[in-house]
């Protein structure tokens, strides 16, 4: 065999390549990935999972979840709104720098700043300055964004821009940014999931943060969600004869499926551990690699100042 | 009956050999032109294996463009990093203050006031006796010191507008330039005597 040491080296070498994409540079990627922090703040991401949760996710596996979900969140796009705080002392000429951003281009009389179909090209947003702050410009690119900003601010006005992830699984309210190597810092094994029978679970906790809904999607899908196409997870409830006293952790069932009179369906572990181990699934915070504006939650009106 | 091809003896022993030849130029360009396109498409879309740039970002400078710079957000982690550290030890990290001690910031219509002057003066100034807040009269062993005069006007902006806008409270954002002002107004003062004379400062 006179070939046999070329063939040798070029299989040796066909496999190191596929090793050192596969294996070594993902590696030197993120081998070392750590917490992080985060944006403007000094919270810390992801936390480590409670006990109970980092059983879930055995439960999780166990039972098959992952077939029929995802835990990866898609984003295509990244948008601005431009959030208009306030008008300043010359609100005519803050006005008018937002028109301007409308005015026909001397191109075709095509306005090119905005592609968003819910604005009229040529046509100004009507703003209502007494109910301010208010968004008054959406689905901008961060450079148009920039210059309206700098507008509104030359004209002493005061405007704040927003970032927002856009694409079809944020559309449909999964999440709120794209999934990062950060949200499976603690997942072992991670469980990614490709296909989507179920929606997907990366932010679930954040969607549907009630335990005792879960634990009765679990037992009954269709009595939560109609149409669902998930199959009852019974086996992980007991139906029990109530003892001395009632369990707080009985399931309030709906009429058609309540135990016998004197039974009740209580959760096994394996069901609080699952259920805790979806609470847990939060990819709803802005980091530096997938930043975002959060939404507000202070409800605080600027006060007048003095 | 007889269907099978017939096999002449010279074509048996002719066996076919490809001659060597030269790899066509055109080949050579395309393959070059096609390895330039790549390399021109990485460049802009690779992100250059930085593992934090992920699609649709295509760069880290894309990236760093886009992270929002929210100066209220900021400025308000700032003011209570301060606040952990100075405030907290009497007014309570959430702001519920300690009896004897020190009264709470949460709720207390001194701190929702209109304005931020009369606010910005306690921490400057000092402040000694007796005060209502909640309407609760409340005494204290030992006054306040002039615990925010040696914090910058950006500092002590920040602490005031953390306890205006934190634990349900609702007062207004402060500025440095706001507290530069009652500095300077307030310079040369001692301790505030009690809320009888807080009271005479405009909020």
């Amino acid at each position: 065999m006179k070939t046999g040491f070329r063939v040798f080296i070029a299989a040796f070498v066909a496999l190191g390549a596929s090793w050192c994409g596969f294996v070594l540079a993902p590696v030197l990627q993120l081998g070392t990935a750590k917490q992080e922090t985060v944006l403007n703040s000094s919270d810390t991401y992801p936390l480590q999972r409670t006990g109970d949760a980092t059983l879930g996710l055995q439960v999780y596996r166990a039972s098959g979840c992952a077939a029929c979900h995802t835990e990866q969140i898609q984003q295509s796009g990244v948008a601005c709104e431009i959030e208009l705080t306030s008008v300043g002392k010359n609100p005519d000429a803050v006005e008018k720098q937002i028109n301007a951003v409308f005015a026909p281009s001397p191109f075709f009389g095509v306005n090119f700043i905005t592609n968003d179909q819910n604005i009229p090209y040529g046509g100004p947003p009507s703003i209502d300055i007494s109910h301010l702050p208010q968004i008054i410009l959406n689905h901008l690119e961060k450079s148009k964004a920039d210059a309206v900003v700098g507008g509104i601010t030359s004209a002493g006005g005061k405007a704040e821009i927003h970032i927002v992830a856009t694409g079809a699984d944020i559309s449909r309210g999964w999440g709120i940014r794209r999934s990062v190597a950060a949200d499976y810092l603690y997942d072992n094994p991670v469980q990614l999931g490709s296909l989507r029978v179920g929606p997907d679970l990366a932010d679930v906790g954040a969607r549907l943060g009630n335990a005792n809904w879960q634990l009765l999607h679990l037992y009954a899908p269709h009595s939560v969600t109609k149409n669902s196409a998930m199959p009852p997870f019974r086996f992980l409830f007991e139906t029990k004869k109530i003892g001395d006293a009632p369990s707080p952790d009985a399931l309030q069932l709906p009429k058609e499926l309540v135990p016998p009179v004197g039974y009740e369906v209580i959760p096994t572990d394996d069901a609080k551990n699952l259920v805790a181990y979806l609470l847990s699934l939060r990819a709803d915070v802005p980091l530096y690699e997938a930043p975002f504006t959060p939404p507000q939650v202070s409800t605080n009106t600027p006060a007048n100042k003095k | 009956m007889n269907d099978e091809p017939k096999i002449s003896d010279s074509q048996q022993s002719a066996e076919p050999a490809a001659a060597r030849s030269t790899v066509p130029m055109w080949i050579f360009s395309l393959t070059l032109v096609l390895i330039y396109l790549g390399a021109v498409y990485f460049d802009h879309h690779g992100g250059w294996f930085n593992p934090q740039v992920y699609s649709p970002y295509k760069n880290a400078e894309e990236l760093d463009s886009y992270q929002p710079k929210s100066g209220a957000a900021e400025f308000i982690a700032q003011g209570k990093k301060t606040y952990d550290m100075i405030c907290a030890a009497c007014h309570g990290p959430d702001g519920s203050g300690k009896p004897g001690q020190a009264p709470p910031l949460a709720g207390s219509e001194w701190v929702n006031a209109k304005g931020d002057r009369r606010l910005a003066e306690i921490p400057l100034l000092g402040l000694n006796g007796p005060i209502t807040v909640k309407g609760q009269p409340m005494n204290f062993s030992s006054g306040m010191a002039a615990m925010g005069a040696g914090l910058s006007d950006s500092d002590l902006a920040a602490v005031l507008t953390y306890i205006r806008s934190s634990w349900g409270n609702t007062g207004g954002p402060a500025t440095a330039d706001d507290v530069k002002a009652v500095r300077a107004i307030v310079a040369g003062h001692g301790a505030i005597n009690g809320e009888q004379e807080l009271k005479t400062i405009p909020e």
